[in-house]
């Protein structure tokens, strides 16, 4: 009951996902710097992490549903790293590019290595999922903690209301993560609803700031024809 | 005296288009005005200026000005430079 309750979550959140990634992806297209790349692969992968939660909680017995769950962990743990590595290479120079094209290698590597690990594990096995899962959240909360910080230096070096919003949507993604940390070591329902409303309210503020910047009525373009020293120069 | 930091060909080019685009539709464009906004050096405007048009995005005729996708470019270019500002991401 429980379960079927959260699929509807699964399914907004995939969907809002897929729709934030229509517009990450332009940084990329225009400057074609690998550095951006990031972003939109972030919210690929926590789309497709949100979409494979739903499908887990949809079919439960399903033959393959812990792989899935375990794909789920990695895609969203992959999804806030490279998040968090498109902002750590966002101010560094050009000429250390080739440190940003090894550190997404890396990452994309990894990836890879995770699914292979998924579906043909180790002689071992794997470890309990709820314990990967602890960690990975916190894993996940370090990520958006730096994210949250680099977007609020960001906002506070030159303060303005429209750069406010990206802090705060990190730091509610960074919440949500923390409210699942803690349904996940004592089982606290109320934790639970609240991960996801924190979540659906995040990824709310980031389809905001997307309709803001490319349908806000005012936009930061001036008329044609007209002389504005600060929007030239 | 405080060094600009450089920028690169992109950032050039829309700061160029973007002069263009502003500029009254009225008045002849004058190189050099435009020289001093960009602030490159004249040899070098030229080149630009003849990249732009072989790129579709100005034509000279009979003066330069912006075409269709021209302005298009420049919209987007101005919308995503603003995004990447929300989002805190810096372009250098």
């Amino acid at each position: 009951m429980e379960n079927a309750a959260l699929i509807p979550v699964e399914i907004v959140s995939t969907i809002l996902c897929f729709v934030l990634l229509r517009y990450m992806i332009r940084p990329y297209r225009l400057t074609r710097e690998a550095r951006y790349i990031g972003l939109p692969l972030g919210f690929g992968f926590l789309g497709v992490s949100y979409a494979l939660m739903g499908f887990a909680l949809y079919f439960e017995s399903f033959l393959f549903v812990e792989e899935i769950k375990w794909l789920q962990l990695f895609n969203q743990a992959y999804a806030f790293a490279f998040l968090a590595v498109t902002y750590y290479f966002s101010k560094s120079s050009k000429s250390k590019n080739i440190r940003w094209n090894i550190t997404y290698a890396g990452l994309v590597f990894g990836v890879a290595i995770s699914y292979l690990v998924i579906f043909e594990p180790p002689m071992l096995g794997l470890p309990s999922y709820k314990t990967v899962d602890e960690y990975f959240r916190l894993f996940n909360i370090l990520f958006l903690v730096y994210i949250f910080v680099h977007t609020m230096r960001s906002h506070l070096s030159k303060p303005e209301p429209k750069t406010f919003w990206i802090p705060l949507s990190y730091l509610l993604l960074a919440f949500g993560q923390y409210s699942s940390f803690i349904w996940s070591l004592e089982t606290v329902f109320v934790a639970n609803v609240g991960a996801q409303i924190l979540r659906i309210a995040g990824l709310a503020v980031f389809v905001f700031v997307v309709y803001q910047t490319f349908f806000g009525s005012k936009q930061a373009f001036p008329k044609e024809g007209i002389w504005d020293e600060e929007a030239s120069t | 005296m405080k060094r600009l930091p450089r920028r690169d060909k992109l950032k050039i080019y829309g700061d160029l288009l973007s002069i263009l685009y502003v500029e009254p539709k009225t008045e002849k464009i004058v190189l050099t005005r435009i020289q001093l906004k960009t602030n490159v050096p004249f040899d070098r405007l030229k080149t630009y200026l003849t990249e732009l048009k072989q790129l579709g995005l100005i034509t000279d005729d009979p003066a330069i000005h912006l075409t269709e996708k021209g302005k298009q470019y420049i919209k987007e270019y101005q919308n995503v430079l603003d995004f990447m500002k929300r989002m805190g991401l810096t372009y250098t």
